[in-house]
């Protein structure tokens, strides 16, 4: 086979059975031989050794990844749970290390998994689109079912007789001249790269979109994919509904409907008043003891303190930040040491918690009947500390005031 | 690089396979230091602090029976799966597996108790307790003495049984070379492996879950099992690189065969934590306060920092130490971590049984010590018994061949 | 029924082992007509999937009420096909990759087509989990995605873990599977007649030439995968048993879960792999490469887990029974004597009982009936989820609240329909891509073994 010497790549040895080329390889090692390898259908049980091949550090790039991907695993759910979006769920803690094992371990083997072959294809020199062999049509059963043995020209030891006569030693089937592959381009296909760069350019459009959508505001409603999740076919409240006489959908209680704490019979409980008078004692039952006290002080800081203050003074934070706004609507809560409320009936300071008088809302629906005695004896507690006569002090108290 | 060895039909095996004098000097040291061990433990124990020497003793008989479990279930699956790599360390693990009757023998001190009504370690045995409680009374007919005793009869009679068989047919083999005993026991070993698995389930229940008769875990057998087959491994090393030391098996065992077994430790030391963790975080998630009793108490103090020491030594370490080939394939390297993996298996008996004695501070005494060096030489002594007149090699095993000279990934 | 001799019937030709391996394996993707088989099996497989993209179509037109899921069992039908199909896939990774690091050279003949089987069958599991929520166009809110919200999705919950577990079970599978395929695209690469044709096998072979510094590395790579695939698929399908078993329903809540499922999972799966292997070899000609004892290694792991798959039932058992608790016992007495008693026999009839026959030789040597118990255990496996999901569901604590479920016409054409789409996959799989790992069975042929050689 006639070439020219710059137009040599190297030769190749082509052999019908593994233990043949293994053979080969022993004697090529031995040669001191550098740039050269085999090429085989599959992979032969002792070739490494034959020829030499060291053991490659791919298993330190996986272990690499897999540490990258167990700490991206702890930090992700670390971060995500217990820093920037804390919400309890079942009483778990924020950072449920029981519970993140499982995505450590997931994330651990799918890094590992990526560096493994990806790794494998970048050591391996994958994609290898061209080389000289292939210019070789009997190089074509490499996948098949023959045995090859590349010598590489631009190997040191490499001298045409030399090497030639080294592989003839070996029994091949053929020895071939391989020429350098002048034939092939080195650019990426024309076509290859133009679909690559429309895929990328398209794969950018939904960004693109998503980019646009999140900059810009807009006035047009919300497009309703699915209709029928939007708009149910049910009566919601304040909706209207034919079938009723009233044409309402909501539907009062039946006339004579109690609810469970109510006494409908007691006006004295419930209404605080005896007779259309408002009466001056608390309900037969109510205990005036320390639990209720404590009760009503429990609820009056919830209820009543935002406007007239945890002393009653009329200067809870709802009433301060009006004063602050100061945007000319406000009306000051009252304060409840006054005199006129001090001598107010206990019904009637009663009925106003439960109706509301003047600005102040009705609380009857936010405060239970028992309660709202509670919070009217906490008061008349608050009532008496700014008011209190001398008399009423215990010696120490009193000694305390000097 | 072929290897030439002589089989036995050459009439010489090239290697040492007879243990000889070895095993009556191996039998007399281990039983000597065992009868040592066991007899201090019996004497500091037993009289002065019942309940530490229970349960020192309980600790250390369920670390030593699961290496002997291991060894069973091994030679079973060798069998079974007619695998090839093994066939020259087989009979290795056959003996460590005949040690079944002296396996039967160390249980009577946790049995003769519970027999006689002693609830020290095991409420049920007192019949009156189980009846007045309103839980456990439904569970009498299950754990009360009687029961329990057919049942560890039942595991031994088949556990012994099964071994012996096993180790007969096999040296069989070496005098008759008959190729059927292979399959036979290949068939036999199917249903054997079925039997194994619930009897050693059960025995795990009745020896350790029972401790605290009102938890239970669906796998606490799988748990057992996965820390029998670590140890085993872990021992079957050992126990080899010994026989090699003492110029047994020189030629025969090789880097490829210490390769698998570490292999073995390696899989199943990351099996053993994946079953620990499923078990643990099924009861943490759910949080039932019936199932979370249990971890509760190892979650506290300073069985909690056992329990996270645990994540560290039972799993993390070795689970790395072994990654290596090149670990696996060391002798030195292998025998440290097999070692270290038997140490902190032991750890893990301690941590399943003690708390059931104090749930505040780590019982830990000299008769842990004592009674787990006793029963590691009677042991050893058994399977130095077994060894006595027999071949430490299935010479005749068809697949002895492949065995000598595989070689790994 | 006298027909033309298939050109699958014929040997093999080549003139030594590997040709013959080659061709015989090739030839199933380069003749121009495939075997009368697989039109008649593509035409159903077209028809199943058809009906799966109307149920689809129907089910997000109209919401899922088109399901029977109601009070009180929420969780039915779809999440059975779910968990049915995740378990199906890993038999493919145990083949491919456990039963290669246990050195079992047997595998060569299976584990592609097993591989290419795990990656149908995920995809078909991974379709219920998005269908069968309320809102399925919203399945990315699963992903942690930044987003205008500043929510998160919840750690806590299995059902995230499912997305990660299942979603790197699928990335995983197709990369150790296409990079199996890599030596075997340079195969069909080389035997192109067509441009086309050697354009996209070109491509996909990324130029690999086999050259042995190169097979050093992809065998160290497929060992790592190997080693990476084994721990992943005892992790995926434990993490879809969590899905039940870290709830505090009984018949959910038991600790053995995990293993229990992974073994179901294999057991179903290799249930699978034999339903597809045997007519497959029949038609494709692959008797010689997928042989009798191949079949019968499978029929024994088949039994072998079964046994395990037992092994677990009666642990629940017996511990629903120790435990002294009454739901727990119930439970079980539920599923036995109960309204859906008729399931739980179907259960144990097809994974008990069925498998038995494998202890015998000729039973498990006989291809017709190790395909007919692989279809009865897949069935059977379907049905053990369908106890596992509906029975503890129906009947849980408060008999006030118990319910007896039914299924829509919709909830089984969405399940024939996956089959469709499964069979569909796997067809068009069997005659375009190459079916058997070539390079692997030739790997382990006697003829790569000459003298002077280290056996295995």
């Amino acid at each position: 086979m006639s070439h020219h010497d710059d137009d040599l790549h190297g030769l190749l040895a082509e052999y019908e059975t593994p233990s043949a080329l293994v053979a080969a390889c022993k004697k090529v090692r031995d040669a001191g031989y550098a740039k050269w390898d085999t090429f085989t259908p599959f992979p032969i049980h002792g070739i490494e050794k034959a020829m030499g091949i060291r053991m490659t550090g791919l298993p330190w790039i996986v272990l690499a990844a897999a540490l990258v991907g167990l700490a991206s695993a702890v930090g992700l759910q670390w971060w995500t749970n217990a820093v920037d979006y804390k919400f309890i769920s079942s009483g778990k803690p924020m950072w449920s290390i029981p519970a993140n094992v499982p995505v450590y371990f997931e994330l651990t083997v799918l890094f590992s998994a990526f560096a493994a072959l990806f790794g494998m294809l970048i050591l391996n020199n994958l994609p290898q689109p061209s080389h000289p062999l292939d210019h070789l049509q009997a190089f074509g059963r490499v996948t098949d079912d023959r045995f090859f043995l590349y010598i590489e020209k631009g190997d040191a030891k490499f001298d045409l007789a030399e090497t030639q006569r080294l592989l003839d030693g070996t029994h091949p089937v053929t020895v071939d001249a391989v020429n350098e592959d002048r034939r092939t381009s080195d650019q990426l296909p024309k076509p290859l790269v133009l679909t690559a760069a429309v895929i990328a350019v398209l794969a950018l459009v939904p960004f693109a979109f998503i980019a646009k959508a999140r900059a810009t505001k807009t006035d047009k409603p919300k497009i309703h994919a699915m209709g029928d999740m939007d708009w149910q076919i049910k009566f919601q409240a304040q909706q209207p509904n034919p079938l009723f006489q009233d044409g309402m959908a909501m539907r009062a209680p039946e006339p004579g409907t109690v609810a469970l704490d109510e006494h409908p019979d007691d006006e004295h409980l419930t209404a605080g008043k005896v007779d259309g008078q408002f009466v001056r004692t608390f309900p037969a039952g109510f205990k005036v003891d320390e639990a209720t006290m404590a009760r009503g002080k429990e609820r009056y800081q919830i209820f009543c303190a935002p406007c007239h203050g945890v002393s009653g003074n009329g200067d809870g934070p709802v009433a301060q930040r009006a004063m602050t706004l100061a945007e000319g609507t406000w009306v000051p809560p009252t304060a409840l040491g006054q005199d006129y409320l001090r001598q107010m009936a206990v019904g009637q300071l009663y009925d106003v918690v439960t109706n509301g008088v003047r600005n102040m809302p009705a609380y009857g629906s936010q405060i239970a009947v028992d309660d709202r005695w509670a919070v009217v004896l906490y008061l008349r507690a608050l009532q008496k500390a700014k008011a209190a006569p001398v008399g009423d002090l215990t010696d120490a108290e009193r000694a305390a005031l000097k | 690089m072929a290897k030439t060895k002589e089989t036995a039909k050459e009439g010489g095996f090239g290697d040492n396979i007879r243990m000889d004098g070895l095993a009556s000097k191996l039998m007399g040291i281990a039983g000597g230091i065992g009868v040592i061990g066991l007899g201090a433990s019996f004497g500091l124990g037993y009289t002065s602090d019942k309940s530490q020497f229970m349960h020192s003793y309980l600790t250390a008989y369920a670390w030593i029976l699961s290496i002997g479990l291991g060894a069973l279930w091994w030679v079973v699956l060798q069998h079974l799966v007619n695998a090839k790599w093994s066939t020259v360390v087989r009979r290795v693990g056959e003996l460590l597996a005949s040690t079944m009757p002296m396996l039967a023998l160390l249980s009577l001190p946790i049995v003769i108790p519970a027999l006689m009504g002693d609830s020290t370690l095991y409420i049920w045995a007192d019949s009156q307790k189980m009846h007045a409680d309103h839980l456990l009374h439904k569970k009498a007919a299950f754990l009360n003495r009687d029961f329990f005793v057919v049942r560890l009869v039942i595991y031994f009679v088949f556990w012994g049984v099964l071994s012996r068989y096993l180790l007969s047919k096999s040296v069989e083999q070496d005098k008759t070379g008959a190729p059927e005993i292979r399959s036979k026991l290949q068939g036999l070993c199917a249903p054997s492996m079925i039997l194994l698995a619930l009897t050693l389930t059960f025995a795990a229940i009745d020896f350790v879950m029972t401790l605290e008769p009102k938890w239970y875990s669906t796998i606490f057998g799988v748990y057992y099992f996965a820390g029998a087959v670590v140890s085993f491994h872990s021992f079957f090393a050992l126990a080899l690189m010994w026989l090699q030391k003492n110029g047994r098996l020189a030629k025969s065992v090789t880097s490829e065969h210490y390769h698998d077994i570490g292999k073995m430790m390696f899989a199943f030391t990351a099996f053993w934590a994946y079953i620990a963790f499923s078990q643990f975080m099924l009861i943490w998630y759910a949080n039932i306060p019936e199932e979370t009793e249990w971890y509760h108490v190892r979650a506290h103090g300073a069985w909690g920092t056992v329990s996270y020491l645990m994540v560290a030594v039972n799993f993390l370490i070795p689970f790395f130490g072994l990654l290596s080939r090149h670990v696996k394939r060391n002798r030195m390297a292998l025998g440290f971590w097999a070692v270290w993996i038997l140490v902190v298996h032991w750890l893990d008996m301690f941590w399943l049984v003690k708390p059931h004695m104090h749930t505040e501070h780590l019982p830990f005494s000299i008769l842990d010590v004592t009674c787990t060096v006793g029963m590691l030489g009677l042991f050893i002594a058994a399977a130095a018994f077994a060894s006595q007149k027999v071949n430490l090699v299935p010479i005749k095993d068809p697949r002895l061949e492949k065995s000598l000279a595989f070689e790994n990934f | 029924m006298a027909m033309a001799q298939s050109p699958f019937d014929a040997p093999p030709q080549g003139e030594n082992a590997f040709a013959r391996i080659t061709h015989n394996v090739a030839r199933v993707a380069e003749v121009p007509k495939p075997p009368r088989g697989w039109y008649i099996a593509f035409g159903i497989a077209l028809t199943l999937l058809s009906i799966f993209g109307v149920s689809i179509g129907w089910l997000m037109w109209t919401g899922i009420g088109i399901f029977g899921n109601m009070n009180p069992v929420f969780w039915a039908m779809p999440i059975v096909n779910f968990v049915f199909w995740v378990g199906i896939g890993h038999a493919g990774t145990l083949i491919s990759a456990i039963l290669y690091l246990l050195r079992q050279n047997w595998r060569t003949a299976i584990n592609r087509f097993a591989e290419a089987m795990t990656i149908f069958a995920v995809i078909c599991a991974g379709i219920f989990p998005g269908l069968h929520v309320g809102r399925p166009w919203l399945p990315y809110w699963m992903f942690p995605l930044p987003n205008q919200m500043s929510m998160w999705p919840q750690f806590r919950s299995p059902l995230e873990w499912d997305v990660f577990a299942v979603g790197t079970y699928f990335t995983v599978s197709t990369l150790f599977w296409y990079m199996g395929m890599i030596p075997d695209f340079g195969t069909f690469r080389d035997r192109s007649t067509t441009r086309l044709r050697k354009a996209i096998f070109g491509l996909l072979a990324m130029g690999w030439r086999g050259s042995s510094r190169q097979w050093h590395r992809y065998e160290r790579a497929y060992l790592i995968l190997a080693a990476l695939a084994t721990p992943l698929v005892l992790s995926v399908h434990s993490v879809v048993s969590f899905d039940f078993a870290t709830a505090q329903l009984p018949g959910w809540h038991a600790t053995i879960f995990p293993p229990y499922f992974v073994a179901g999972a294999i057991f179903g799966g290799f249930a699978m792999v034999v339903t597809l292997a045997v007519p497959a070899r029949q038609f494709f000609g692959l008797k010689r490469i997928i042989t009798v004892g191949h079949l019968e290694l499978m029929a024994k792991i088949i039994l072998a887990t079964g046994m395990m798959v037992g092994y677990a039932y009666s642990m629940e058992f017996f511990i629903a029974w120790y435990g002294g608790n009454d739901y727990e016992m119930f439970t079980f007495f539920n599923r036995a004597l109960g309204p859906y008693a008729w399931s739980y026999w179907a259960m144990i009839f097809c994974n008990v009982v069925s498998p038995q026959v494998f202890w015998s030789k000729k039973m498990r040597t006989n291809p017709w009936v190790i395909l007919g118990v692989g279809v009865l255990v897949n069935i059977g496996m379907w049905f053990e989820r369908f106890v596992i999901v509906i029975t503890s569901l129906s009947r849980d604590f408060l008999p006030s609240s118990w319910g007896y479920y039914k299924p829509t016409f919709w909830d089984f054409s969405l399940l024939a329909g996956s089959f469709g789409l499964f069979f569909t996959l796997f067809l068009l799989f069997c005659r375009y891509l190459p079916m058997v790992a070539m390079a692997e069975v030739k790997a382990f042929h006697p003829s790569a073994h000459g003298h002077g050689d280290e056996h295995h």
